[in-house]
């Protein structure tokens, strides 16, 4: 089987109302499975967020990464998502999140870190179209002159390819710190003390508001690959708000990595 | 104990243990790596589960290769971080 590219598909854009976290999670499992098992089209799914979170790596231990209390206290959800990678503080408003899911047959015989700079180079151009100068940062960041943009991970089942990742457009920094507990060896090659300071948001850099990044990001992933308006299936739906109660919801998923 | 190892280009590994009658017990492998399938990790921990507190290095990167599942792929992990991180966690309680 030869690698497929961008343009061999008939992309769909799902970009629905906001959402609950638990469903965002449970949605990424069975659009992945309709992907794989060709129910569905290769999909960006653009998310917005309903509530606050926190969502931990498919690996991380739960009360090394959170601070239950604060989090409790602040009104966070804390997820756990079917990927690895790091935790990501999302307010609403506050990221800009999104899921692409296609079949590995685009990623054909590359490399994990090829795969992520293929995935990640339409939201370059986007961001260089919005003026800003951004990189593939291995092993899955998105990164600029001013600091990190943004975070990938992926995870492959079924034949298909899951790619997702948070951008942070602003941010609150203390919150952040408040609830996640980012120790000294996280920090230990990124060249600075302050967590804080890693991370330097699309806001301050575009000047523009959420929503339009948003729409110059989808017009050029239209121009460079075609995409279409799509919905949700009902049956999508219902699917994943099955794997919220029997799965994602569970304690048993959240602590899995105690 | 716990003991962290971020990687040099990779991901931050950590690694919690105790120590009974001279032998690892409740080796729990956790950090932000990318590893598949995700029944590898369970897989992981068993493999040490037991292993005695004086094995070297070599034996225990070979006990965790030997209990991955087969097609199993890491990304910012490998059986080499594992034990260093486990090695930081011995260290630390040793410490302590």
């Amino acid at each position: 089987m030869s690698r497929s590219d961008w343009r061999a598909h008939d992309w769909r854009l799902i970009h629905a109302a906001p959402q609950p976290p638990l469903l965002h999670m449970a949605l990424d499992e069975a659009l992945l499975d309709a992907v794989g098992s060709g129910r569905r089209q290769p999909t960006l799914r653009l998310w917005e967020w309903a509530a606050p979170a926190v969502v931990i790596g498919r690996f991380q231990s739960l009360r090394n990464e959170v601070d239950g209390d604060a989090a409790q206290r602040h009104g966070i959800e804390v997820v756990r998502r079917i990927s690895g990678g790091g935790a990501m503080f999302i307010e609403p408003g506050n990221t800009i999140t999104y899921s692409i899911y296609t079949p590995l047959a685009m990623v054909e015989g590359l490399s994990f870190q090829e795969s992520y700079a293929l995935m990640d180079s339409w939201v370059l151009e986007a961001l260089r179209e919005l003026g800003i100068e951004a990189w593939y940062q291995p092993l899955n960041d998105i990164a600029s002159n001013a600091g990190k943009i943004g975070g990938a991970a992926q995870t492959r089942r079924g034949g298909a390819l899951l790619h997702h990742v948070t951008m942070a457009y602003d941010i609150d920094a203390a919150k952040m710190l408040d609830v996640l507990r980012i120790g000294r060896e996280k920090l230990s090659d990124k060249g600075t003390a302050s967590a804080a300071k890693r991370v330097d948001p699309l806001r301050s850099q575009t000047g523009l508001p959420r929503e339009v990044v948003v729409e110059r990001m989808l017009a050029t992933f239209r121009r460079l690959h075609g995409l279409t308006d799509d919905q949700l299936r009902d049956h999508e739906l219902a699917q994943a708000q099955a794997l919220v109660r029997d799965k994602f919801g569970t304690a048993a998923w959240l602590a899995d990595v105690p | 104990m716990h003991g962290e190892y971020k990687m040099p280009g990779g991901k931050l590994v950590v690694v919690d243990l105790a120590l009974r009658d001279g032998r690892f017990e409740g080796v729990r492998l956790s950090g932000d790596f990318f590893l598949e399938p995700d029944a590898a990790l369970p897989a992981i921990n068993a493999a040490l589960e037991g292993q005695p507190a004086d094995a070297g290095d070599d034996a225990l990167v070979a006990a965790i290769d030997a209990a991955l599942p087969a097609g199993t792929t890491m990304y910012g992990i490998s059986s080499a971080a594992i034990v260093v991180a486990l090695r930081r966690a011995l260290h630390e309680g040793a410490a302590a």
